[in-house]
C-alpha cells in the first residue's frame, strides 16, 4: 500500500504547487481529439481533494482487506478507481476525459461485483449502471457539443449554450446525485466495501461536480439565469430531502450516503447563488459563493470519507451496520468513537469545526443573494437561506442520533458488546481526520482567498485568521476555537473540582433501567416524523395478538418509503418495461421481416437525400 | 480601542454573567404577582447557583466522558455567543467577530451538546426532550435566518450585528413593512428558541412534558450551575438581540446602554404578561406556530420589494 500512498502523496504536492501560484501545468484545454493531460488551478483543488481521500481510504483498505478472499484484485481495482478519478481531473481534450469519465463509473461497480456476490447486490449495481449510464449521457451530449462547437477550453456562443447547459445539468447532476436524479446513490454506496464507499460518496460526486463547474464557469459562461434558478432548486431540494431521508435511516451506511445527497445539494445550492449573483453583477459575492462550494466540497470530502471508514471499522468489529443494533462504542473503541463524534459534529455544521465554517459562508452567500434588489433573485435567496438553515438544524438531529445510537449508551447487541479497536493503521487515518476537521474549520479564512481566485473574474477576497468578508460579522474560525476551548477548560476545572458522590442509576421515574426500555433512533425522530407526516407519509403496521387475560404480544412495524422511488421512478421503469414490450412485437425472428425493415431504412434514406434533407 | 467599546465589552460580561440570571428571576417574580402569589424574589436565581455550586455531582451509572463535557461545552457556547452579540450598539473586539450566523451555530453547539448528554445517560425522558428540542429547532433556525435577512436589507444584506443595530436606530425602519413583520416574527420565534410558554413551561415538573429541561433531570451540582445559567444566558441574549435589532436606539453610547436595558426590562414583563395570559400549545403546533413567524418573514420581504420597487 505505500507505493500508491507515495504517489498520491506526490500528486498532492503538486497540486499545492499549483494552486499556490505556480501556473497552470501541462497542456491547456483544446476542442480535437489529441489525448493530453494538464493540471490547472479547479483541477490541482479537486486533485488535492482525491489524492486527501485516497491515502486514508488506501491505508484502511489494507487493514478492512486482510485476510479476504479478493485482497489483491480490491486493491488494484481501488488504486485504478483513484487513477480513473485524477485521469478526469487532468484530462484536457474529450477523449481522455470521456474515457476516464466512462472507467470512473466502471471500475466501482467492478470492485462492488468482487468484493460481493448475492443477487442483491447485483440486481443495486444494475440499477447504479443503468440510472448513471442513462443520466451520463448528458455528459456526451454536452462535451461532444462543446468539442464541436470548439468551445472545450474556450466560451461558447450564445446558439448551443441552452442545449449544452441542460445536457450537462442533467449529465453531472445524475452522477453528483442531485435529487431527483439521485436514485442509484443510496443503493450504491451502502453496498461497497468501505473504502470504495469512501471514494465514491467523498471524491466520486465531486468530480462529477469538477465537471459541472467546468461547464458552467468556463465553457458555457456567461451562465444565464435560469440555469442558477435551476441550481439552487435542485440543491436546496436535495439538502433538505436528502438529510430528511438520511434521519428516517436505520442502517449506517445508508445514513451516510443519504447525507451525502444533502452534501451535494448545499454545494450545488451556492453554485447556483454564485450564477446569480454574478449574473447581478455583484462579482465579490459570486466569487465567495463560488469560494463557498468549493469549501463544502473539500469539507465533506474530508469528513465523509472518514466516516465511511468509521463506518466500516465499526462494520468490522460489531458484525453489523444496523443502528439500533451497535451502541455503547465510545468505550470499546476510543480512537474511532472520538473521530466518528468530531465527524458528526464537523457534518452538523456545529462551531468551531469544518461544517460549520464551510456552511456559514453558503448560508451569506445566500442571504447576501436575498438582500439583492431583483425580486425573483431576492425571494430564491430567501427561501433558499430558510431552507438551508433548516438543513442545518436537520442534520444536527441526524447526527446525535448517529453518535448517540452507535456510542452512546448501552451496547443494544452482542457483537457491539465486544467490538475490539481496529488496528494502527485505520485508527491513524480515522484521527487524521478528525484532525483535518478542526485544522479545516480553523484555518477557513486562509483557504477561502485562495479558492475565490479560481472563480471566474478578477474580484479578490482578503483572508486572515478571522475571514473578514464584507456585510458580514467576520467569521473568526480561530478566535472561536480558541475562546471555546479556553472557556471550555476553565470550566472544566471548575465544575470537575467539585466532590462526586457515588454514581446513581438514572432517572426513569423509579423504574429499573431495562434493556428493554432503552431509547431508539426512531423515537428520538418521532416528533419530526409526526410533523413531516403528510410529506414523508410513513407505513405503520400494528399487530396486537390477543390471550388469555389480556393483551400477550404486540408487534409494531414502521418504515417510510422512499417516496422519489415509488412516485417517479417505479411508473418510468413500468413505462419503460410496457414500451420495450411494444418494441419487441417488431421483433418477429422471421430474416425476411429484417430485411424488409433494412430495405424500408434505406429507401426512407434515400427519400430524405434526395429532398434535400440530409444535405 | 474606544472607550464606548471597553464600556461594550464590559457590558457584554457583566450582562451575559451577571445579570442573565436576574432577568430569569424578575420574570418569575412579575409571574408570581400576576397570578396572585407572592412569587419567588427576583435574587432567588442567584440562590439557586450558589446553592448548587456547593453542592456535590451525583453522576447516573451508564454515563461517560460526553455527558460529563457536556455542561461546560453548553456555557462556553453560550458565553462566548455573549462576547458576539453588540451590547447598545457596541462591542468590544473580544477576537470571536460579531456575526448573527455565529451566534445562532454557537446556539446550535449547546443544544446538539447537550442532546449528546441524553443519549449518554440512556435514560428515556432527557431524550425525549432533546428530540422535542432539535425538532423545534429545524423550524427556529429557519426563520431566525429570514429574521436576520429582513433586518439586513436596509444595510445591504450586511449580517454583522453592529451594523444591524445601527440601521435599527432612530424612527425611520418603522416605516417599512419588512421592519415591522420582522420584529414580530422575532417575537414568536425569541419564545420558541429560550423555551418560555406558550412552547414549553419552564416551570414544568412533569418530565412527560419537558423540552428544554428533560436533558437536565440527570444533572446535579455545579454541572447543573452551569446548565442553569446556561438557560438563563439564553434568554438573556435574546432579549438583548430584541433590543439591538428592533430598539430605536440614537445618541451617545451611555442613552443607547440605558435604552437597551429599558428595553430589556419591558420585554421581561411583557413575557410574564404572556405566560400568565397563555397555557402552553401543544407540542405538534409548536412548528405551525414557528412556521407562521416564517410566513411573517416572507410577506415582509415581499413588502420591502414592493416599497423598494
Amino acid at each position: 500500500m505505500l507505493a500508491p500512498c507515495a504517489g498520491s502523496l506526490l500528486i498532492a504536492g503538486g497540486a499545492v504547487a499549483v494552486l499556490a501560484g505556480a501556473g497552470p501545468a501541462g497542456a491547456p484545454f483544446h476542442s480535437t481529439l489529441h489525448p493530453r493531460l494538464g493540471l490547472d488551478g479547479l483541477s490541482a483543488l479537486f486533485a488535492l481533494v482525491v489524492c486527501g481521500s485516497v491515502v486514508p481510504a488506501l491505508a484502511a483498505a489494507g487493514d478492512a482487506m486482510a485476510g479476504a478472499p479478493a485482497r489483491r484484485p480490491l486493491l488494484a481495482l481501488t488504486c485504478a478507481f483513484a487513477l480513473a478519478l485524477l485521469g478526469v481531473l487532468a484530462a484536457r481534450d474529450v477523449v481522455t476525459f470521456l474515457g476516464a469519465w466512462e472507467l470512473m463509473t466502471l471500475l466501482p461497480a467492478t470492485a462492488i461485483l468482487v468484493a460481493r456476490r448475492d443477487r442483491a447486490v447485483r440486481r443495486t449495481v444494475f440499477v447504479y449502471l443503468a440510472t448513471t449510464h442513462l443520466g451520463g449521457a448528458g455528459v456526451w451530449v454536452a462535451l461532444l457539443l462543446l468539442a464541436q462547437h470548439g468551445a472545450v477550453g474556450a466560451a461558447l456562443g450564445d446558439g448551443p449554450r441552452t442545449l449544452v447547459l441542460v445536457a450537462a445539468l442533467v449529465g453531472f447532476g445524475t452522477k453528483a446525485g442531485v435529487m431527483p436524479l439521485h436514485v442509484w446513490l443510496p443503493r450504491a454506496h451502502p453496498v461497497a466495501p468501505s473504502h470504495v464507499s469512501a471514494l465514491m460518496s467523498g471524491v466520486m460526486v465531486k468530480v462529477a461536480l469538477y465537471g459541472l463547474l467546468r461547464v458552467l464557469f468556463e465553457w458555457a459562461a456567461p451562465a444565464p439565469r435560469w440555469a442558477g434558478f435551476v441550481l439552487l432548486g435542485a440543491g436546496v431540494l436535495s439538502a433538505v430531502a436528502g438529510i430528511v431521508y438520511a434521519l428516517v435511516q436505520r442502517e449506517l451506511k445508508r445514513l451516510l450516503a443519504f447525507s451525502t445527497v444533502e452534501n451535494v445539494g448545499i454545494i450545488v445550492a451556492a453554485l447556483g447563488a454564485s450564477v446569480l449573483l454574478f449574473a447581478d453583477h455583484r462579482p465579490v459575492w459570486g466569487s465567495i459563493a463560488f469560494a463557498a462550494a468549493l469549501l463544502h466540497t473539500v469539507t465533506h470530502a474530508v469528513v465523509k470519507t472518514m466516516l465511511f471508514l468509521a463506518a466500516g471499522a465499526i462494520g468490522h468489529a460489531a458484525g453489523t451496520l444496523e443502528l439500533e443494533r451497535l451502541g455503547g462504542l465510545l468505550r470499546r473503541m476510543p480512537w474511532t468513537g472520538w473521530s466518528l463524534v468530531a465527524g458528526c459534529a464537523a457534518i452538523a455544521g456545529l462551531p468551531p469545526l469544518a461544517g460549520f465554517s464551510s456552511e456559514w459562508l453558503v448560508l451569506e452567500a445566500t442571504l447576501h443573494l436575498g438582500s439583492g434588489s431583483r425580486a425573483a433573485d431576492a425571494v430564491a435567496g430567501a427561501l433558499a437561506t430558510a431552507g438551508l438553515a433548516a438543513t442545518a438544524g436537520l442534520a444536527v438531529l441526524c447526527f446525535v442520533k448517529l453518535a448517540g445510537l452507535v456510542l452512546l449508551g448501552a451496547a443494544r447487541s452482542p457483537g457491539a458488546a465486544e467490538a475490539q479497536e481496529v488496528p494502527a493503521a485505520t485508527r491513524a487515518a480515522l484521527v487524521t481526520g478528525a484532525g483535518a476537521c478542526v485544522a479545516l474549520g480553523a484555518l477557513a479564512g486562509e483557504i477561502v482567498p485562495v479558492l475565490a481566485r479560481l472563480a471566474p473574474g478578477d474580484a479578490t477576497v482578503a483572508g486572515g485568521a478571522a475571514l473578514r468578508l464584507p456585510g458580514t460579522g467576520s467569521l473568526p474560525a480561530v478566535g472561536l476555537l480558541v475562546a471555546l476551548g479556553l472557556v471550555f477548560g476553565l470550566l472544566r476545572r471548575a465544575t470537575g473540582r467539585a466532590p462526586r458522590a457515588a454514581t446513581a442509576p438514572a432517572w426513569t421515574c423509579g423504574q429499573r433501567l431495562e434493556p428493554a426500555l432503552a431509547y431508539t433512533g426512531a423515537g428520538f425522530t418521532k416528533p419530526l416524523r409526526l410533523v413531516l407526516e403528510a410529506v414523508l407519509r410513513p407505513a405503520r403496521e400494528l399487530e396486537v395478538v390477543d390471550g388469555v387475560g389480556g393483551v400477550r404480544r404486540i408487534r409494531h412495524r414502521a418504515e417510510v418509503p422512499h417516496r422519489f422511488d415509488e412516485e417517479l421512478y417505479a411508473p418510468l421503469a413500468r413505462g419503460a418495461l410496457r414500451g420495450a414490450a411494444v418494441a419487441r412485437r417488431l421483433q418477429s425472428g422471421s430474416l425476411r421481416t429484417y430485411i424488409l425493415y433494412m430495405l424500408a431504412l434505406v429507401i426512407g434514406l434515400l427519400a430524405l437525400a434526395r429532398l434535400g434533407g440530409l444535405a | 480601542m474606544t472607550g464606548a467599546d471597553a464600556g461594550a465589552g464590559v457590558a457584554q460580561v457583566a450582562g451575559g454573567l451577571v445579570l442573565a440570571p436576574l432577568a430569569a428571576g424578575w420574570i418569575q417574580h412579575l409571574k408570581g404577582r400576576l397570578q396572585g402569589r407572592r412569587g419567588p424574589s427576583a435574587l432567588q436565581p442567584y440562590r439557586d447557583l450558589r446553592r448548587l455550586w456547593g453542592k456535590s455531582a451525583v453522576q447516573p451509572s451508564a454515563a461517560g466522558p460526553l455527558y460529563r463535557a457536556a455542561p461546560a461545552v453548553v456555557a462556553a457556547a453560550l458565553l462566548v455567543a455573549a462576547l458576539v452579540v453588540p451590547v447598545g450598539g457596541r462591542a468590544a473586539d473580544w477576537g470571536v467577530g460579531h456575526d448573527a450566523l455565529v451566534v445562532i451555530g454557537l446556539l446550535a453547539l449547546a443544544r446538539g451538546a447537550l442532546a449528546l448528554s441524553a443519549w449518554d445517560t440512556g435514560a428515556g425522558f432527557g431524550l425525549l426532550g432533546a428530540g422535542r428540542d432539535l425538532t423545534f429547532a429545524v423550524f427556529v433556525e429557519g426563520v431566525l435566518l429570514l429574521v436576520v435577512l429582513l433586518a439586513g436589507r436596509a444595510v445591504g444584506g450586511s449580517t454583522d450585528l453592529v451594523a444591524l443595530s445601527g440601521a435599527a436606530a432612530g424612527g425611520a425602519p418603522w416605516h417599512s413593512a419588512a421592519h415591522w413583520c420582522a420584529g414580530a416574527a422575532f417575537a414568536l420565534v425569541a419564545l420558541a428558541e429560550t423555551g418560555r410558554q406558550p412552547v414549553d413551561n419552564p416551570d414544568t415538573h412533569l418530565e412527560l412534558t419537558m423540552v428544554h429541561e428533560g436533558p437536565l433531570l440527570e444533572y446535579a451540582g455545579r454541572d447543573l450551575a452551569c446548565l442553569q445559567w446556561a438557560a438563563a444566558a439564553r434568554l438573556w441574549l435574546m432579549l438583548v438581540l430584541a433590543a439591538g435589532l428592533f430598539a430605536p436606539t440614537t445618541g451617545p453610547f451611555t442613552a443607547r446602554l440605558a435604552l437597551a436595558a429599558a428595553t430589556v426590562a419591558v420585554l421581561c414583563v411583557a413575557i410574564a404578561l404572556t405566560e400568565t395570559a397563555l397555557a402552553k400549545m401543544r407540542i405538534l403546533r409548536v412548528p405551525v406556530f414557528v412556521g407562521g413567524a416564517g410566513a411573517l418573514c416572507l410577506i415582509g420581504l415581499a413588502g420591502s420589494l414592493v416599497q423598494g420597487a
